[in-house]
């Protein structure tokens, strides 16, 4: 059973105010805005910014993301390499929350939004709380991905002893941070009123 | 209400939002090909063990740049050892030739020095040194040691053979007058010559010192020599004393030869003492065969021409008589000999060598012997001496186990005892018997002859005994009285004597008479005839005025 929408009144919702106005207005009458019924070209967006930040995300794992010169000597980490170096020394809890942060978090909101894009134009019907569901957990776990570019930026911060040690952030740490940064550009992109409006008229 | 619809476009048109995924695939499509690009080659090192080697940590470097990584570091199939893959970098190519070394460096220490004190630190890596070879190479048998001499460094490198290793280690340095001017690179036995060689390099611009006549002897330690004139300390630089060391150059009288080449062979002699001795390198063998005692001959006794020392004994080759299965019927021992150009200062070349053989092989033509002489009366020490004989045989040329047998002939107490008998020979044969006969036979005509002598000296004695004999001094007495007599009767005293001193004074004033006369006649020969002359009047003094 749909359920009611401003669209159905002719009234549209100001991005940035949220003042409702009606359809017919261009502009917001409060804040001045532009006025659209929805985001425009949301899934194309998206979907482009989410094929950006999975080219991205391939050197960000590749390539070394922090260089540390030990005497002299300078050792290549990649995250994974990173990861598994931190379980052999036994520091497990850290392992964890850069696997989390760095693999896990940015893949999963990858993975989120690309499944998004395809509830909204897809031929098949699901549940309005699954698609939600979906949502929540693409804006929780977003907001967390930008740890592991954070622990290089703190470390390269931090040890810099010149001659002894000195921690110097990779090519990777750059591409990870704009697969962090594009996927959160995609997710705003994303207008999740879309999903509903995609099933709804599906269900009619 | 259906206008009020959202308007939906579905692959309508182009957005340009693609534009930033399509960026970012060509960007990294162009990354990937640039890296692809510039890959460099991917080799493989072999070493013994894998000690301070880290795939993904170990560098390769030339000259302190890093132009490499270990990638892997893996068994051999055989599990003898060790295979480093390493990526170089694009530019490192060209250092990848046939003869490019590689080698590990880590903290070494050693008597002479300490390197790699900074990877003890930093950790170990591989060195390159880039070959100077045609070929291009991927696979390399890195060196377990590290090469003291980069391989395209100048200079020039030797060979010493030895046949005592002594003190010496590789890195020992190689003086000349005592300046460093090279080292010893690295010790090998060869088993079948039984000998040390060591490979020397000698840098430039002091490679111009090695000639052809260059010795080269060990100077390691200390040398005390006490003598008469004191006690002579003699030492080479303190690094020589402490570590060992190589000292070169050329022996006084030897000509300076020419220059030498890379790979020459040297003969490393034990001490100066000993090359002074036997400082020259070319030499021809002879063997001398002998058939009297050679007690007393030893080997390095010296081979003398009237004189002049020429060569040396090298050996009494006893084993080869025996071996060849001469020894049984008391045939002459052979000794070995070598003569050896040097000696005479015309110079120490192969060359000279062949001349002094031929000369010494037609010599023999001309009457050449060795023989044995003692050299030392007390001791009896013998040596062996070549001289030129005009009453030889000639001897027809032979060999012995490959070497030139030089005729001899036998001297010393050998010769003399053939002199004596000799001599004895000789008395033997001389015809005693009938000089014996001829002797009695003459000493029978003088038997007869004194028989007569006897004979002539009786009738002598019957004439003096005669009485007319006996008288006959009587006889001269009175003779001799009767002259006394008449002698007497002519005294002074005696009237008769008188008289005729009278005479005898008359005849004096007659002379002198005539001496006055005579005297006369010669100033004035006229006198005879004129007169003497008038002097003038006198005139007075006062008629004149």
């Amino acid at each position: 059973m749909p359920s009611e929408r401003a669209i159905d009144r002719n009234l549209v919702s100001c991005h940035l105010c949220q003042k409702l106005s009606d359809a017919s207005l261009h502009t917001c009458p409060r804040c001045g805005e532009d006025l659209h019924l929805r985001k425009s070209n949301s899934v194309q967006r998206t979907l482009a910014l989410l094929i950006t930040a999975s080219v991205l995300y391939i050197p960000a794992n590749l390539l070394p993301i922090m260089v540390t010169d030990q005497f002299g000597t300078a050792t290549n980490s990649t995250i994974l390499g990173g990861v598994v170096l931190l379980i052999d020394m036994g520091s497990i809890p850290i392992a964890a929350i850069i696997f989390i942060a760095s693999v896990m978090v940015p893949l999963g909101k990858l993975l989120a939004l690309f499944y998004l894009c395809y509830l909204a134009s897809s031929a098949k019907p699901i549940g309005a709380r699954q698609s939600t569901l979906m949502y929540r957990i693409t804006e929780l776990i977003g907001k967390w991905s930008m740890v592991d570019v954070f622990v290089v930026a703190i470390l390269v911060a931090l040890v810099h002893l010149t001659g002894l040690l000195v921690i110097l952030p990779g090519a990777a740490a750059v591409a990870f941070a704009g697969v962090v940064m594009v996927t959160i550009v995609a997710a705003e992109s994303f207008d999740p009123r879309i999903i509903w409006d995609h099933q709804e008229s599906l269900n009619e | 209400m259906s206008d009020l619809k959202p308007d939906i476009k579905k692959g309508r048109g182009f957005n340009p939002i693609w534009i930033v995924p399509i960026v970012a695939v060509v960007v990294g499509i162009y990354m990937v090909i640039h890296t692809k690009m510039n890959e460099g080659p991917q080799i493989t090192i072999s070493f013994d063990t894998a000690e301070s080697l880290e795939a993904g940590k170990t560098k390769i470097r030339f000259r302190d740049v890093d132009i490499g990584m270990v990638e892997d570091v893996t068994l051999t199939d055989s599990m003898s050892g060790i295979i480093v893959t390493a990526k170089m970098t694009k530019n490192a190519e060209p250092l990848l030739r046939e003869d490019t070394r590689f080698w590990v460096v880590r903290a070494r220490v050693g008597a002479g020095s300490v390197t790699g004190l900074g990877t003890l630190l930093s950790g170990a890596y591989i060195q390159l040194d880039p070959g100077v070879g045609k070929t291009e190479e991927r696979r390399f048998v890195g060196l377990e040691e590290p090469p003291l001499t980069p391989a395209d460094a100048p200079g020039v490198r030797l060979v010493l053979h030895s046949e005592h290793a002594g003190s010496l280690n590789a890195g020992d340095v190689i003086v000349y007058n005592g300046f460093k001017v090279g080292r010893i690179e690295g010790i090998t036995f060869d088993s079948q010559k039984k000998e040390v060689l060591y490979d020397a390099f000698i840098d430039a611009p002091y490679d111009d010192l090695v000639t052809t006549s260059t010795r080269f002897w060990n100077t390691s330690g200390i040398t005390v020599t006490a003598s008469a004139s004191g006690v002579e300390v003699q030492t080479s630089s303190m690094e020589t004393i402490l570590l060992g060391g190589v000292a070169f150059g050329t022996i006084p009288g030897i000509p300076p030869g020419d220059k030498v080449s890379s790979g020459a062979s040297f003969k490393l002699n034990r001490s100066y003492s000993e090359l002074a001795q036997d400082p020259f390198r070319y030499r021809s063998y002879f063997v001398v065969e002998f058939s009297q005692s050679l007690r007393g001959l030893k080997s390095g006794a010296p081979v003398e021409y009237r004189g002049i020392q020429i060569g040396r004994v090298d050996r009494i080759m006893v084993q080869e008589l025996v071996r060849s299965g001469l020894a049984g019927g008391g045939s002459a021992i052979p000794v070995l000999i070598y003569l050896e150009p040097g000696r005479l200062g015309a110079g120490d070349t192969r060359e000279l060598v062949q001349q002094m053989s031929s000369n010494v092989e037609n010599g023999v033509a001309q009457g050449l012997r060795a023989s044995l002489q003692t050299g030392n009366l007390i001791t009896g020490q013998l040596y062996v001496s070549f001289d030129f004989y005009d009453d030889v045989e000639p001897v027809a040329p032979q060999e012995f186990d490959g070497y030139t047998v030089l005729p001899t002939i036998p001297t010393g107490l050998g010769q003399l005892e053939k002199q004596v008998g000799d001599l004895l020979d000789k008395v033997n044969a001389l015809p005693l018997d009938s000089l014996l006969v001829s002797a009695d036979s003459s000493l029978q005509t003088l038997d007869g002859t004194l028989a007569s002598l006897t004979g002539t000296l009786d009738s002598l004695q019957t004439i003096l005994d005669e009485e007319s004999t006996q008288l006959m001094p009587d006889e001269i007495n009175k003779t001799l009285s009767e002259i006394r007599q008449a002698v007497s009767a002519l005294a002074p005293d005696s009237e008769s004597g008188q008289s005729l001193n009278e005479a005898i004074l008359e005849l004096n004033r007659t002379l002198r008479n005539l001496e006055q006369f005579t005297r006369t006649l010669s100033a004035k020969p006229n006198s005879l005839i004129f007169s003497s002359d008038v002097p003038a009047d006198t005139i007075p003094e006062a008629s004149a005025q």
